[in-house]
């Protein structure tokens, strides 16, 4: 109950919303996930009580961004700093979401909420003052690339929370950038709607500095003829969670997730996923690729679930995973329920090592086995990189962090 | 390590070499010397150990040498590395060469090639550069530049990936190649283009080592020397001659040779 105490405590809570009473309720009959769950089972239980150690924190400390601003023609946004957003372009418009759009929307998400499945959302809900939630919808096309930035201060927990509405046929670029701050905390959740024929490219990059922890988890809703593409990216944080929810509501939509993490030093990384369709001629191609070193941990769990009444769903779910230690450790288990009896369903995991033969042949060709070995590691993380929405002066950066020790 | 040769002296020394992989003896006293200008062919059945004397003469470190020593320009090349070898000017053209997904081609070629530049203490090449070169040595073996911006050896045909290697030779200029079984997996055409490009690159200063099962590479490259392997050990060497005796023989004799001695 300890978690519940400190956000009870917690005098800028006094002033709570709806929300956070609502989930706060929800929190009180489980307080904390369910370690026996499969979904928190492998999760390491004593850097999780290190997240929920960190004060509870609704200011911001000093943020310094660490891309160049704007260089492009990008769209930047900060959540917990742009309270009024209105920004309308010759074919599209970008409006913050009413309070009442907003709750009301939250508040059906809530209850739909499984405590133990969304348990990271609970929590980030009831810690998520007005400030730091973000609420857009957005139509158009022709809309400049967004990029969202939401970032931890040091020596605290902090809640942040992006809610988007995609109108029908809308078409955007979004990448979100969760930064962590030396020993800090970080919860974000996230919850998008593609209504008919919208489109997503949906970049997630989050990277840590010393002891910092995330909770990410991110929520789709996707009506029919709406696509949804992710490429996501997980490195350098002591302890971090993605939670993956992806709803095809009607069926006849696209999902594309291409998703990386990288541990090191004694770091616990873990992605969980489950896609459920909810309708016929559903698609989904999904790999998600661990990269462990030292003595680290990387997990991924995903599960596709298939009713009845989701005929013709063509799925599939890869897990590809090398381990560069003998004392790391990876855990895989991708899942499929079926229960439609018309579908093209497949599923698979490998775990490996850098290839041996690969690195002599390099090595034959004057380069030496540290160059070698960089280049190898750039090959298995081009694949997903590739899908990632970022621009090249912003990967350079990616590019650098992804090579330091 | 060039600079104290002379023009005469050999190239490399295989001297009574023995070797092993899992405690698995595999070479049992291989001897070889290669001079400026020679080109030597060793022929065996497969398993003799004609691969795996590549491999070690490259640095491979699966093998362990467990007697004997290999020289190269007359330094002991034994405890080197495999980048160290090559950068000095040792080649090894992979008789199945390796795809690796994501890097591109011509980054590949760029950074071999600038290892191998830095060690002659030549100025490195930034891409423009050597784009300039590759462009030059493509020609050498008919490949279209469009093989540069796909990624090292994917999606390549047989033929494409022998042509890739001798590119590679061509662009790290090595002081000794050994090509193994660079003739398989050919039709006539492919085997005229890789041949003639071997004999555009090499020239009295280096030597070259044809690793090869059969007379049809060396109707097109005429060896100095042919050397036949069987259970580790260079059991005959000849001229030219050799090659055209086992092609008529084939291997079996080598099988009775193994079991007198």
């Amino acid at each position: 109950m300890e978690i519940i105490e400190k956000i009870k405590k917690n005098k800028l809570v006094k002033n709570q919303t709806e929300i956070q009473k609502i989930c706060l309720d929800k929190l009180q009959t489980s307080p904390l996930p369910n370690p026996k769950s499969e979904l928190w089972r492998l999760s390491n239980k004593s850097k999780f009580s290190n997240f929920l150690d960190y004060s509870f924190n609704e200011k911001d400390g000093r943020f310094d961004t660490p891309y160049p601003k704007n260089s492009q023609n990008t769209i930047r946004l900060i959540i917990g700093e742009n309270c009024d957003i209105q920004l309308i372009g010759k074919n599209y418009s970008i409006e913050q979401l009413s309070e009442y759009e907003l709750h009301k929307y939250i508040k059906e998400q809530i209850s739909c909420f499984d405590q133990n499945e969304n348990w990271s959302d609970l929590l980030n809900l009831s810690l998520s003052c007005k400030k730091n939630i973000l609420g857009l919808k957005i139509n158009g096309s022709k809309i400049p690339p967004i990029e969202i930035f939401s970032h931890a201060s040091s020596d605290s927990l902090n809640a942040k929370t992006l809610v988007i509405f995609l109108e029908k046929n809308c078409d955007i670029e979004l990448l979100q950038v969760n930064l962590g701050k030396d020993n800090s905390s970080l919860s974000q959740s996230t919850f998008f709607f593609l209504e008919e024929n919208s489109s997503l490219n949906h970049g997630v990059v989050s990277y840590g500095k010393k002891e910092s922890n995330l909770l990410n988890s991110l929520n789709v809703i996707q009506q029919k003829n709406s696509e949804y593409n992710l490429g996501s990216l997980h490195f350098k944080f002591n302890y971090a969670r993605f939670e993956i929810n992806i709803k095809q509501s009607e069926g006849n939509a696209k999902t594309n997730i291409k998703g990386m993490q990288i541990t090191k030093k004694d770091e616990q990384i873990s992605t969980y996923t489950k896609i459920n369709f909810y309708g016929p001629n559903g698609f989904l191609d999904q790999i998600n690729k661990s990269l462990a070193d030292d003595k680290s941990h990387a997990i991924f769990e995903g599960s596709i679930i298939v009713p009845k009444i989701a005929q013709k769903t063509d799925a599939s779910q890869l897990s590809r995973n090398l381990l560069l230690s003998d004392l790391a450790q990876i855990d895989t288990k991708p899942q499929l329920e079926i229960i439609a009896d018309d579908v093209q369903c497949k599923h698979g995991a490998t775990i490996s090592q850098l290839n041996e033969e690969e690195l002599f042949y390099m090595r034959t060709r004057g380069i030496t086995l540290a160059e070698a070995n960089k280049l190898q590691l750039s090959s298995y993380f081009q694949e997903i990189i590739s899908f990632i929405p970022i621009s090249k002066d912003r990967w350079d950066l990616l590019d650098k962090l992804l090579n330091e020790n | 390590m060039q600079s104290k040769m002379k023009e005469s002296d050999p190239i490399l020394e295989v001297e009574n070499l023995s070797a092993s992989t899992d405690n698995l003896p595999i070479l049992k006293g291989v001897s070889l010397t290669v001079y400026p200008g020679e080109i030597h062919a060793i022929m065996g059945r497969n398993g003799c150990g004609k691969s795996t004397l590549s491999k070690i003469i490259a640095g491979h470190p699966s093998y362990n040498i467990t007697k004997g020593d290999i020289k190269f320009l007359g330094e002991n090349i034994n405890s080197l590395e495999p980048e160290e070898r090559a950068q000095s000017g040792i080649f090894l053209g992979f008789q199945y060469p390796i795809e690796i997904p994501g890097v591109s081609n011509l980054e590949f070629l760029r950074v071999s090639t600038n290892a191998r530049r830095k060690f002659l203490n030549k100025e490195e090449l930034d891409t423009f550069d050597f784009e300039e070169l590759v462009k030059k040595k493509l020609e050498i073996v008919k490949m279209d530049h469009a093989f540069l911006s796909r990624s090292v050896n994917q999606g390549f045909s047989g033929g494409e990936k022998k042509r890739n290697e001798i590119l590679q030779m061509a662009l790290l200029e090595p002081k000794i190649a050994i090509l193994d079984e660079t003739d398989s997996g050919l039709d006539i055409d492919a085997l005229r283009i890789v041949a003639s490009g071997i004999k555009k690159i090499s020239n009295t200063q280096t030597g070259i080592i044809l690793i090869t099962h059969y007379q049809r590479l060396l109707d097109e490259i005429e060896p100095n020397f042919v050397h036949v392997m069987a259970d580790g050990k260079i059991i005959k060497t000849g001229g030219s001659d050799l090659a055209l005796e086992l092609e008529k023989k084939g291997y079996e004799w080598t099988d009775n040779f193994v079991k007198e001695t």
